[in-house]
């Protein structure tokens, strides 16, 4: 019954889902990978990360359809851009190419052409910081200001070479796709991450995340990266995955904490980190503020009863647990501790100073064994979660009523009805049976799970 | 010129070939003192002074070996050695006791000196295979383990790829080790010491298998593993079983990613030492816009523990949650987030009471029930000189209730130094324990800042300072060098 229910959930969930997704319009165009940046970066915004392409200025109008229709190529003005072999190659064609088609006259600024022909003043293409036609003017000491303002391309943080692109017949459509058919390209239109994808599946072309991504000498990818934007800031920013590779990678505000599926790949999160940033949590030294607040010990008894957070995706109960609690004197074994050290368990259960377990856990008021089950006996909340017993109590606390050893004390069976005709004694049994022969006598009936 | 050329044939015969080694070292010595929360034999509160000093020593080499190995895409016959030591010093005292003998603890020991991996390892050998040889630590969606031994990877095709892996199982009673990777349920101390007080010594031969399918670009994957820890007897009496399984199962992991908006991953585990399910997750990511997700997930986990632990038949309760979250990105570098759960503890066969002022009732179902939720509210902004985040959150049903907030900054004053500041507080009910101690008041403040004292050496120093019900001031303070070197 329990597996039924369990996968009707996971069919609801699976409905709900796709009910969610038809509401957003799962049909509509795919999005493009983007790479999150912190500090300056927006959100998964459609345009490159600012960390890969930095911000840009270039002081130009140009209308590429236009030049495009009159016939213009991409290799006719940005003739470097074949041979170039690196992102940082500056491919924006200069006032010479321009000047095939423009009969620019750097003497006469506002130069009249015959209609028909190519503007050839200079406001035609250059302009201010305002965006209006940029022209020579006297500048305030009196002089004349001949240079237009300056192109600004910050060097990207990636790898790519034109050459060897243009050199297997990819044309210069197949990435800069809509370049073309609009007015001023910049950074924003520029190739992402899902567009390479394309070719660089593993089979056509490598799929490594370095052959692109600037990387670390040990091969992990480079994340901490300077652009203009953080030099001024005073740093670095850090390169993170937005989601839009895998959805589950995407470090938002909630990912410290729901990072399991991402997780799924050991080998996807160590293209960035290191094994150590996982020890840092999953078995580290220092309190994590952020998971556990200030104070953390008065706070954790509920998280542990309630097992949110997971503690054993941390801490291994039956140790780190354990062991501080004796530490602290939260601790019932006689073995865990020294008695001549501190005389008086003070948090033990029945000492009347500080009772751990409420009146009625194992016993009632007169010291009998309960034998049936109440809702705040240790029967029930044992069986709802053990993980909070096991950080407390070693296998000798429950041992000293339940077990078949007369010797030991009450032989109260721990089994639920039929225990025998479960698979989990079945299978048990047969792949270990040492931890029946705890409770069990050699020999006896209940090893062979008979009910 | 014969004799130019002679001699230029004979230098370069003689010189060494191109290598390329890569080395970083990572130092990190960490020193705490803070204050623990515990109680005196008058029933009053106290809080133990701690102070505690860890060294951590990560050495990794990279690309060991000829330049000439990597093939024409550079990118064969790569091989490294990756090593991470930790010294952890306690030197708080045991308020009972240090544990010793059968009940010693191999985790939080007053020192503890531990290699937490250390392995030889290849990539793309031959353009087939990856191996690690040495202590590694592997995880997946359900499965989380370390030990020594060899770990091969071959890629058969770019799509498919197989994977064995045989070993022992890192325990805390080994050299060096630690149990943080341990399987649970059992310790050196309580590994049935009446009888069998040596068991936790005995070395537990792992193996295990898997085939992984999927492409590069994670658009879809899965993998199909078996993994298995056993051990032999220790001091084993006639009649006793030679060897005893402690962990079997058989995981699937698998996602799929539909056009970069629709992202479903999950996994179950059958644990073959039960003969049930004890792990099942299944979780959808939507993008809803450029700007917004919503992430829905399903998980059931049912506890089971080392094979060897009588708590694996003790524990039939497992539990199953459903969680919800919401991300909205605002402009300039704000992203906020709602974050709902619902865990539900399931019946057990055995939790109708017979007899007793609760016969005839579900008394699983009682005083607390059976259901816990919560809910989380947050905003984190990431700008060009730090961060800023306030998180305000509420649990309640099993376990108690506890509802508070935590705020923290970081800002840049200057290229070396940053600053950073945390606020918190939050009330608790205990749904269990007694009047007087069943509730508290907890506020917390944290200064702190990094300075930058050099390339790759940095210095973090925090303090800490909480006030509440129980007490009027606990401390706390770190202090952090780390140095981080690249040659």
């Amino acid at each position: 019954m329990r597996r039924s229910v369990s996968y009707l959930a996971v069919i609801a969930a699976a409905a709900a889902a796709a009910a969610l997704g038809a509401v957003a319009g799962l049909a509509s165009a795919a999005s493009p990978a983007t790479t999150e940046a912190a500090p300056e970066a927006p959100v998964a915004p459609p345009t490159p990360s600012p960390l890969i392409y930095p911000a840009q200025s270039i002081p130009i109008r140009f209308d590429h359809a236009q030049h495009a229709r009159l016939g213009a190529t991409c290799e006719g003005c940005h003739t470097a851009a074949a041979r170039s072999t690196a992102a940082a190659d500056e491919l924006i064609p200069g006032e010479a190419a321009c000047r095939g088609c423009h009969k620019i006259d750097r003497a006469d600024p506002t130069k009249a052409v015959p209609a028909g022909q190519g503007a050839a003043r200079c406001d035609a293409c250059h302009i201010d910081s305002n965006g209006n036609g940029w022209l020579p003017a006297l500048t305030m000491d009196g002089g004349v200001a001949l240079q237009p303002p300056r192109v600004d391309l910050a060097r990207p943080n990636l790898k790519f070479n034109h050459r060897l692109h243009a050199s297997r017949g990819i044309g210069c459509a197949l990435c800069h796709t809509a370049a073309a058919g609009q007015g001023m390209v910049t950074r924003d239109d520029l190739p992402m991450m899902a567009s390479c994808l394309g070719c660089h599946d593993g089979k056509q072309s490598t799929a490594r995340c370095g052959a692109c991504h600037l990387t670390e000498p040990d091969g992990r990818l480079r994340v901490q990266l300077t652009t203009p934007a953080t030099i001024a800031a005073g740093g670095t920013g850090l390169l993170q995955p937005s989601g839009s590779l895998r959805g589950f990678d995407a470090h938002g505000p909630t990912f410290r904490r729901d990072h399991a599926q991402a997780g799924r790949d050991e080998k996807y999160c160590l293209t960035c980190h290191r094994r150590n940033d996982c020890i840092d949590c999953h078995g580290g030294v220092v309190r994590p503020p952020d998971i556990h607040p200030a104070d953390y010990v008065s706070l954790h008894v509920g998280d542990a009863r309630r097992n949110v957070p997971d503690c054993s995706s941390c801490h291994r109960l039956q140790t780190f647990c354990v062991g501080c609690h004796q530490r602290t004197g939260v601790a019932p074994d006689a073995t865990g501790g020294q008695p001549g050290v501190r005389a008086t368990n003070p948090f033990g259960t029945g000492t009347g100073v500080k009772q751990f377990h409420p009146p009625g856990w194992a016993r009632d008021t007169a010291g009998v064994v309960i034998a049936t089950p109440r809702p705040d006996s240790h029967s029930v909340q044992a069986k709802r979660n053990i993980r909070t017993c096991v950080s407390c109590h070693r296998e000798e606390s429950c041992l000293a009523c339940h077990s078949t050893d007369p010797a030991r004390g009450p032989t109260v069976s721990p089994h639920g009805p039929n225990f025998g005709g479960t698979s989990r004694c079945r299978f048990l049994s047969a792949r270990n049976q040492r931890v029946c022969l705890k409770c069990h006598a050699l020999g006896s009936a209940q090893l062979d799970c008979e009910p | 010129m014969r004799l130019a050329i002679s001699i230029a044939v004979v230098v370069c015969a003689a010189a060494p070939r191109a290598f390329a080694y890569d080395f970083a070292v990572d130092v990190r010595t960490i020193g705490q003192g803070y204050q623990v929360r515990g109680f005196a034999p008058d029933g009053s509160n106290e809080l133990f002074s701690r102070r505690r000093l860890t060294q951590y020593l990560d050495l990794g080499v990279f690309d060991i070996g000829p330049s000439g190995w990597h093939g024409d895409d550079g990118t064969r016959n790569v091989f490294y050695f990756d090593a991470s030591l930790r010294l952890d010093a306690d030197f708080g005292g045991y308020i009972l006791g240090a544990p010793g003998g059968a009940a010693a603890i191999p985790e939080l020991k007053q020192s503890e000196l531990v290699i937490l991996y250390a392995f030889f390892g290849a990539r793309n050998l031959g353009g087939r295979v990856d191996f690690q040889l040495g202590r590694q630590i592997h995880f997946d969606l359900v499965d989380f383990y370390a030990f020594d031994g060899a770990d091969v990877l071959v890629h058969l095709s770019r799509l498919v790829t197989l994977e064995g892996l045989l070993g022992m199982e890192v325990r805390g009673d080994l050299p060096l080790s630690s149990p943080i990777y341990e399987l649970d349920g059992t310790s050196s101390g309580s590994r049935d010491p009446a009888t069998r007080p040596d068991q936790s010594s005995v070395i537990a031969p792992m193996a295990g298998a898997a085939v992984a399918v999927g492409t590069p670009s994670g658009a879809y994957a899965a993998r199909l593993a078996f993994r298995e820890v056993w051990s032999a007897t220790a001091d084993q009496l006639p009649g006793e079983p030679a060897s005893g399984v402690d962990f079997e199962a058989v995981s699937l992991t698998a996602s799929a990613n539909w056009r970069n908006r629709l992202t479903v991953s999950g996994g179950v585990r059958y644990n073959i030492l039960f003969g049930e399910f004890d792990d099942e997750q299944l979780a959808v990511r939507l993008r809803l816009t450029a700007r917004q997700w919503v992430t829905l997930e399903h998980d059931f986990l049912a506890p089971t523990f080392d094979g060897d632990s009588i708590w694996n038949v003790f524990a039939v309760g497992a539990y199953r949650d459903l969680r919800a979250s919401y991300e909205l990105a605002l402009p300039n570098g704000v992203k906020a987030y709602a974050r709902g759960f619902l865990r539900f503890f399931e019946a057990t066969s055995d939790e109708v009471a017979t007899t007793g002022p609760y016969a005839g009732q579900d008394v699983g179902a009682a005083d607390g029930g059976r259901l816990a939720g919560g809910a989380s509210l947050g905003a984190a902004w990431h700008g060009a000189r730090g961060m800023a985040r306030a998180d305000g959150y509420w649990d309640d049903g099993y376990g108690g209730r506890k509802i508070g907030f935590d705020t923290t900054a970081r800002l840049r004053i200057r290229r070396p130094l940053e600053l950073e500041g945390r606020a918190t507080g939050y009330r608790w009910n205990d749904d269990v324990q007694i009047a007087g101690i069943n509730q508290g008041v907890v506020f917390g403040v944290q200064a702190g800042g990094r300075y930058q004292l050099g390339p790759g050496v940095r210095l973090h120093l925090l303090l800490e300072d909480n006030f509440g019900t129980y007490y009027l001031s606990q401390f706390r303070g770190l202090a952090m060098v780390e140095l981080d070197a690249g040659l």
